[in-house]
């Protein structure tokens, strides 16, 4: 490793101090570093969404930050959302209304709808199938993954 | 597609950044928002060996009234102008655009100032910033200085921004009173790079348009106000046939590029249609 | 066989939450690259930047001496035969593949040298450093350019770039073409698209010293296709190779072949002793994984005054890449053109004659549909410019020429034999369920105010889940016309069912499970399928082709039965009662009409390991293994229909309305049917309106990243409304039909046409897809042009 630097950050709830190269993206560091594999790559530039996580409470792409940025950050992914014996209502309601196939996409999915759900209205399935314009599905058509953000938007 | 190494620098200061900036110049990149610039080193087509990531400059990330008008913090992210109450009051075409800004994780990142520095051709907020008459205060090791938005965007991803100079705040004047908009985009899918833009921005005064301005971005290398529709469109009566011929002019004026998505001629007949769309929706508005 | 009379499937048919889902939603899904090994060497590839080269030298010494670096390879270093794909088609010509490019380079991201090293981020610094020679040799992009003599070859020992020829004819099609009083034609043009799963390919391999066996984990849909290749490639025996596919994120064809990656991965690993893996980035995937659709459709309808189709010809050029494709072979594709093109019609004269040729553009494998996307499309718009000729309505025509209940079984001109589908149920349901009548009320209202609203229609056939007398290709190297089940009920009395199929997708831990739960008695929660894994049965190939549903269902079907007919009879011992008087229901076994039962569980322990408790000659392995056949497959059939409007100024298109009624047969589950049309349409629609793998004259790739190749985003797919019409197959067992390939069958085609009607006024006829806004710029400025 060159250049490495001590971040500090927080994951999940849980924190981790540990030497990175600057360049070390922070899709690698969760996944490889913390081996928290939940979080999927699918382009590395930004457009596919797979790696989508919270950031300081906000969704953003792991692949265009880098882990030296998360010194003193808050990071969320999928695996903080729920586990497989307690899943999360959102959780429930992809696997109530079959908004995954293949499962690549989904945690990057999830958590993107969770900022969308704090954040706008989706008083609309236009609203919600734009808020979901930046999350590349290649499985499900989309349509029941909007029925299922369509129904935790109801629930809030 | 991992990038090449690079030195990492995180300063504290406004000016501790601009130090390093007079010190590493054309080897350095800023690191703002990221959004442009992180595709470009995975890709590794831009290779900086610094990098020197102002996310810690807090004091850059703001929105202020100054006048009528606001001043922005270069490091102020798009989602803050999407749901700011000051920029839906003072501008409220600003507000509009944003939402078209790429996606949430994006906008939750991306920056005015990287925006303004990246200077993409179909990027929304330098043809706003020449919309608006912005002006782009920027500061390196030798001071201030400002520069309208107006010439600052000089060819695609190139702009009047010295390697030695960082953007800081923006500045845009207060708007006419009762100043009607339009923004009009075309993209294959909702947040894409758009194939075309228009936004206008219109006002009443006696029935007949005030001031009128026109801009346009994704039909050259750089986005455009139209000076010339804007003149034959100011002083006028709002009619079909003077939009439709403020469509036409808009036509001719523009020298757009063909790519793998779009032809020249499809981009500036796009132009004609959005131009009428727009001028029509700021009428609508400003009457 | 014990009374299933009075048992009615309660798992088949219903809505069953996926048991998948769980792992999948939290994050602790284990797929390729998730898979942890310390130590494992991270290979990167340089890929070749020329079309079409001689290697004049490869320098790899200060790669090699970049630190983080273990060791670089070309062709040169490996002894590894190529692999090649071989048929008994006549005029078919096998190509070399070779794990690195050997000598010559044939399209751009050939994968040329491999750098390993202790992370990616090391590997691609040390790919800079290797230097490559080049002797460019002329590009050949253009399929019928390939075609002609003169061109160049891309591989000699071919001596020709056609790789292979087929026809099929009835009837003298040309005759009855000449005399017929409507015809209409012209040439279609489908342009190349790639599957793009959301997950790049990988792969891992893992080699234990001490056994002297190799685990190799990959994206793949074929595992048993990859274990059987590897075993004669590495001389091992195929107990000491494991090929496993885990959680696979997507593949839709694109990763059911194998790939050269792969095989070097597997050798270096054996090489070397220790763990070499490589994880694709989405560059490699737009450069390296195998594309479709991509054909040249010169084709003509000839029908009599009342709309009665009286014959079809077709001349197809299909652009297949630079290599043959293992185990598939190039003709793949191209001949299902060809072969599926009459569709569910009667066509009493055909002629279809097709060319796979070979280009300096990525190979061209299975995606999804394979060929009937194509033939549909060009079928379809042929019949919808028929119609408009005569005056007739589209599904109305349809209704004319549809082939009819009482005709089944119908043999197509190809060969093909439609065993019985409801065709004109389909058409029928889905006029109905859109309001057809309605809708055409509504477009003329749109008409009069200038909207560009169109409606298009159609309706395919397909042959799915088929078995061993349906051959992609004769004589290919594979067997895909069987599916084994392995069922067992262990010690505890937990049901473990292992399969050659390999989910990546499409639930089948869940939908197997839930037929094995009906035919078995067990309990859904009490049953494991194991699939995705060599090591699962003594062989399998895997999951493509529409096939899983109906073999692997029919195989779990057949061992069912026999495994719960020895679960009966050991219970008829132990409870004291006549077999037939024993059922077996949620993993309990009962006698009817009385209280007495027992559980799996207590007849596995009485079975397994109370000693004694039955006698030897009573007691019975409660493991079955049955291989099915469906022999010939099934018909699968729908109607799609679309709604669109496309704007008049922009020519944006939003697509309004989307209906799908499908003859899908005995649905296990019907969400998971959803889904699977749901992503299908959806791919469809991108390979209507905004998909094209783009390369210029010189063979470079334009579309090289998710900017440029556009697939749809939510706000891009309607809602689709599905209708199944569930009728049984006759020819399969347990009366299913597969169903995972009709979306993008079927949705190009109502697209193109729905594109064709709205644009009727302006006079714009579509031939081409995909229609960007470009295109459809184009074609309506001259449209105007000739109008004006």
């Amino acid at each position: 490793m060159s250049n490495p630097r001590v971040i500090s950050t927080v994951v999940n709830g849980v924190q981790y101090e540990r030497p990175v190269e600057p360049r070390l993206l922070l899709s690698d560091f969760l996944r490889q570093t913390l081996g928290l594999t939940g979080t999927h790559v699918g382009c590395e530039h930004g457009v596919c969404g797979a790696c989508t996580v919270l950031i300081d409470g906000h969704s953003a792409r792991a692949c265009l930050f880098f882990a030296v940025q998360a010194d003193g950050s808050r990071i969320e992914t999928v695996e903080g959302l729920g586990d497989v014996d307690n899943l999360s209502p959102l959780q429930e309601a992809f696997r109530e209304h079959h908004a995954l196939q293949c499962g690549f996409c989904t945690p990057g999915m999830l958590m993107t709808c969770v900022d969308l759900l704090r954040k706008y209205p989706l008083a609309s399935d236009a609203e919600i199938r734009d808020g979901l314009s930046g999350n590349l599905c290649r499985c499900t058509g989309y349509d029941h993954i909007v029925r299922a953000v369509r129904a935790m938007a109801a629930k809030r | 597609m991992k990038p090449a190494a690079f030195e990492y620098l995180r300063p504290a200061s406004i000016a501790e950044a601009v130090a390093q900036l007079g010190e590493f110049g054309g080897d350095a990149k800023i690191l703002a928002g990221g959004q442009s610039l992180v595709p470009l080193l995975n890709f590794r087509i831009v290779r900086p060996s610094v990098l020197i990531d102002i996310n810690r400059l807090a004091e850059l990330d703001f929105v202020e009234e100054d006048g009528g008008g606001l001043r922005i913090g270069a490091l102020t992210r798009h989602y803050t102008l999407e749901t700011s109450p000051l920029v839906r009051e003072r501008f409220p075409v600003l507000s509009a655009a944003m939402a078209h800004v790429a996606h949430i994780a994006i906008r939750n990142r991306g920056t005015i100032g990287g925006s303004l520095s990246h200077a993409d051709p179909a990027a929304e907020l330098p043809m706003l910033a020449l919309l608006l008459d912005a002006e782009i205060r920027m500061l390196s090791a030798g001071g201030w200085r400002c520069h309208k938005a107006e010439g600052f965007f000089r060819g695609p991803l190139t702009t009047a921004l010295g390697e030695d100079e960082l953007v800081t705040e923006i500045f845009l004047p207060a708007l006419p009173p009762r100043a009607g908009w339009g923004f009009e985009e075309f993209a294959l899918r909702s947040g894409d790079f758009a194939f075309a833009a228009v936004v206008a921005i219109l006002t009443a005064a006696n029935g007949k348009i005030g001031e009128a301005r026109v801009a346009v971005m994704g039909v050259d290398e750089t986005p455009l106000r139209l000076r010339a529709v804007e003149q034959s469109l100011a002083g006028q009566r709002f009619t079909a046939k003077l939009v439709g011929a403020a469509a036409r002019q808009a036509h001719a004026n523009v020298q757009p590029f063909s790519d793998l998505r779009a032809s020249a001629d499809y981009r500036r007949h796009l132009v004609a249609v959005l131009t009428e769309r727009a001028l029509r929706a700021a009428w609508a508005r400003a009457a | 066989m014990s009374g299933g009379a009075f048992l009615r499937p309660k798992h088949i048919g219903a809505r069953v939450k996926r048991v998948e889902d769980p792992r999948l939603l939290t994050g602790q899904g284990q797929f390729t690259d998730d898979r942890i090994v310390p130590g494992a060497l991270h290979v990167a590839f340089r890929r070749s930047d020329h079309a079409h080269a001689r290697i004049a030298g490869i320098g790899t010494a200060a790669a090699a001496s970049l630190p983080g670096v273990a060791a670089v390879y070309t062709a040169a270093d490996l002894e590894v035969a190529p692999v090649r794909a071989t048929s008994r088609m006549r005029n078919y010509h096998a190509t070399a593949i070779h794990p690195l490019a050997r000598d010559t380079v044939r399209y751009v991201g050939e994968p040329v040298v491999a750098v390993l090293a202790e992370n990616r981020y090391i590997a691609e610094d040390a790919l800079e450093l290797v230097e490559i020679a080049y002797e460019p040799l002329a590009p050949v992009t253009d399929p019928e350019g390939a075609a002609r003599g003169d061109a160049p070859l891309l591989h000699e020992e071919a001596g020709t770039n056609v790789l292979a020829q087929r026809e099929f004819s009835q009837g003298d099609a040309e005759v009855e073409m000449a005399a017929a009083p409507v015809r209409v034609g012209g040439r279609f043009r489908f342009y190349r698209k790639t599957p793009l799963a959301i997950e790049n390919r990988a792969c891992l391999a893992e080699w234990d010293r001490g056994r002297r066996s190799l685990t190799l984990t990959t994206t793949t849909q074929v595992p048993g296709i990859i274990r059987d290749l590897l075993a004669d490639l590495l001389d091992m025996p195929g107990h000491g190779i494991r090929v496993v596919a885990p959680d696979v994120g997507g593949g839709f064809g694109g990763k059911a072949s194998l790939y050269p990656e792969e095989v070097l991965i597997a050798v270096l690993a054996r090489k070397l002793g220790r763990a070499v893996r490589w994880t694709g980035d989405r560059l490699e995937d737009l450069t390296s994984t195998s594309q479709g659709f991509d054909e040249i459709v010169d084709a003509e309808l000839g029908l009599d005054a009342e709309g009665r189709i009286l014959a079809l010809t077709a001349e197809v050029v299909g652009d297949v890449g630079a290599y043959s494709i293992y185990p598939w072979t190039a003709a793949l594709e191209p001949v299902q053109v060809i072969s599926f093109l009459p569709g569910p019609y009667r066509v009493p004269a055909y002629r279809g004659h097709v060319r796979a040729v070979a280009t300096n553009k990525a190979p061209t494998g299975p995606y999804r549909g394979v060929g009937r996307p194509v033939s549909t499309f060009v079928m379809e718009r042929l019949v919808d410019m028929a119609a408009r000729r005569l005056g007739v309505d589209p599904a109305e025509l349809r209704r004319r020429n549809l082939v009819r209940e009482d005709e089944f079984p119908y043999r197509v001109a190809s060969g093909i034999v439609w065993d019985s589908s409801a065709f004109g149920e389909t058409l029928d349901s889905a006029c109905t369920a859109i309001g057809y009548d309605t809708l055409r009320e509504e477009q003329a209202k749109a008409r009069i105010a200038g909207r560009l609203y169109g409606i298009g229609i159609a309706t395919y056939a397909e042959l799915t889940g088929i078995g061993s007398r349906i051959s992609a290709a004769p004589g290919m190297p594979i067997n895909t016309g069987t599916e084994t089940a392995s069922i067992r009920l262990d010690s505890t009395g937990a049901v473990t069912a292992s399969f050659g199929v390999a989910s990546h997708g499409q639930g089948l831990e869940t939908t197997l499970a839930q037929v094995i739960a009906d035919e078995l008695g067990a309990r859904l929660d009490g049953i494991l399928i194991v699939q995705g894994d060599s090591a699962a049965v003594a062989h399998g190939t895997g999951t493509y082709a529409s096939r899983s549903a109906v073999l692997a269902g029919g195989a779990a079907t057949q061992a069912s039965r026999l495994l719960k007919e020895r679960i009966v009879r050991a219970a008829s011992y132990l409870l004291e009662a006549a077999v037939e008087d024993i059922d077996a229901a949620d993993g309990r076994v009962f006698v009817s009409g009385t209280d007495r039962s027992l559980s799996f569980r207590e007849v596995a322990k009485a079975v397994y390991s109370e000693m004694g408790r039955l006698p030897p000659e009573v007691r019975e392995e409660l493991e079955v293994a049955k291989i099915y056949d469906p022999v010939f497959g099934t018909t699968s059939s729908a109607t799609h229909i679309a709604v669109l409007e496309v704007d008049p100024k922009t020519y944006k298109v939003t697509i309004r309305r989307y209906v799908v009624a499908e003859d899908c047969g005995r649905v296990i589950n019907p969400m998971i049917v959803d889904g699977q049309v749901h992503g299908g349409v959806a791919q469809g629609i991108g390979a209507a309106l905004c998909e094209e793998v783009v390369y210029d004259d010189m063979g470079q790739l334009l579309t090289a990243s998710l900017a440029d190749y556009v697939i749809p985003a939510a706000g891009g797919v309607p809602s689709i409304e599905t209708i199944h019409l569930d009728t049984e197959s006759p020819s399969t067992l347990g009366g299913f039909r597969g169903m995972g390939e009709g979306g993008t069958i079927g949705a190009p085609a109502a697209i193109a046409n729905a594109l064709a009607d709205a644009l009727a006024p302006p006079g714009v006829e579509i031939f081409e897809l995909p229609m960007t806004p470009e295109r459809l710029f184009r074609a309506i400025e001259t449209a105007k042009a000739k109008g004006a």
